[in-house]
């Protein structure tokens, strides 16, 4: 690219400006291959067959996972096809398990905002069914680990049939039966609005409540600030 | 349009590249604070497998070549215009590969990729393009 027109200083020759535009192309092309090649390696998120925390032995009521009688609450907001739902449940949720919620400081509670679309309903649905039977928190691990695309209709039958079976005490059939019933398909239509009616405008929202006190709103991205947004609450 | 105000205008487009594209940079490794908004695109196409290529995501290669390019254009010499215009022209072309990307393949769109992708890119390519003709015109050819 550095070559010169002889006579002039100041400008590419015609041979250089092909020979750059050429380049160009072809960088150009390489990149779109290199690209289209890299992201089948890519291809996020793989689902794990392992659970990313767990849950044995922790009481279970509905929608809160941990001791009913715990002072802080930690309520959360979620879309099963939410990607930063998933980052939350595999990055921060473990640790507020093993730090909060097993030993009893705090509980938390599972709140439905399926505004993504269907796929979002259907999963949100069968939430509440496994909450039935106090399973809600290891279905939902186990959504989380098998996220599909957005409304590409990754929440079939069969991949719920199998994450249930995958889940000990977790009866499939009442499963299914109970996410038909019209109390829960009701409730499920009905909590994109409610939570949207809360003043909830994204996922994950978490808020913090101490007692039966109103809940208030935390921003944490570390596991570091949700320890200490926790601690402070354990403390207030 | 004479050189100045073509060297001026484009190193402008180069600034309004690097703004975008490190603001598209920070969204994407702020990405643990990022939630999922009713109508939001960003973060679609940020979440996609298409945001990164071997690990390094585009918004980065994008603020690598804004900065480049406007790094050229102070420089200003003959080979530093042939070379901004490369790279700009490459930004054009991957920047068109993303924006078919946008609109067929993951069914989401980015305002600010866009913006890059529209605006910002084609308008690089056509200004360093343009310097090298200008170039020519106040330099009788051999």
């Amino acid at each position: 690219m550095a070559a010169m027109s002889p006579g002039s200083s100041n400008r590419p020759s015609g041979r250089a400006v092909v020979l750059a535009f050429g380049v160009a192309i072809a960088v150009s092309a390489a990149l779109v291959a290199v690209a289209l090649f890299l992201r089948n390696d890519n291809s996020a998120p793989a689902a794990s067959p392992t659970p990313v925390v767990d849950l044995q032995g922790i009481p279970q009521d509905g929608a809160v996972l941990g001791s009913p009688d715990a002072k802080v609450t930690l309520i959360e907001y979620a879309d099963l096809q939410c990607p930063a739902c998933r980052r939350y449940t595999e990055g921060l949720f473990p640790s507020i398990v093993d730090g909060y919620v097993r030993p009893g400081r705090a509980n938390t509670e599972f709140r439905g905002f399926p505004f993504i679309g269907p796929d979002s309903v259907k999963a949100h649905r069968f939430l509440l069914a496994a909450g039935l039977q106090s399973k809600l928190w290891e279905l939902q691990e186990a959504l989380y680990r098998n996220q599909g695309g957005e409304n590409d209709g990754w929440v079939t039958d069969e991949l719920l049939r199998r994450l249930a079976g995958e889940i000990d005490g977790l009866d499939a059939e009442r499963l299914f039966a109970d996410a038909e019933t019209d109390e829960i398909q009701q409730a499920a239509d009905a909590a994109a609005g409610k939570a949207a009616d809360a003043g909830i405008a994204g996922t994950p929202t978490l808020l913090i409540k101490i007692g039966d006190s109103e809940p208030y709103l935390i921003q944490v991205a570390t596991v570091a600030q949700m320890q200490a947004a926790l601690d402070a609450a354990l403390q207030g | 349009m004479s050189d100045r105000p073509l060297r001026i205008a484009a190193a402008l487009v180069a600034l309004a590249g690097i703004a975008v594209a490190g603001y598209l940079t920070w969204a994407h490794y702020a990405d643990s604070t990022v939630v999922c908004v009713a109508g939001g695109g960003c973060e679609t196409v940020q979440e996609s497998e298409y945001a990164e290529i071997a690990g390094v995501p585009v918004a980065v290669l994008g603020l690598v070549a804004y900065t480049v390019i406007l790094a050229l254009i102070v420089w200003d010499a003959p080979v530093a215009r042939l070379a901004a215009a490369t790279i700009a022209l490459i930004g054009l072309l991957f920047g068109m590969y993303l924006l078919a990307l946008q609109l067929f393949v993951i069914d989401a769109i980015c305002v600010w990729c866009v913006a890059n992708d529209v605006v910002i890119a084609p308008a690089l390519a056509v200004l360093t393009a343009l310097r090298l003709r200008s170039d020519w015109g106040q330099t009788p050819r051999v």
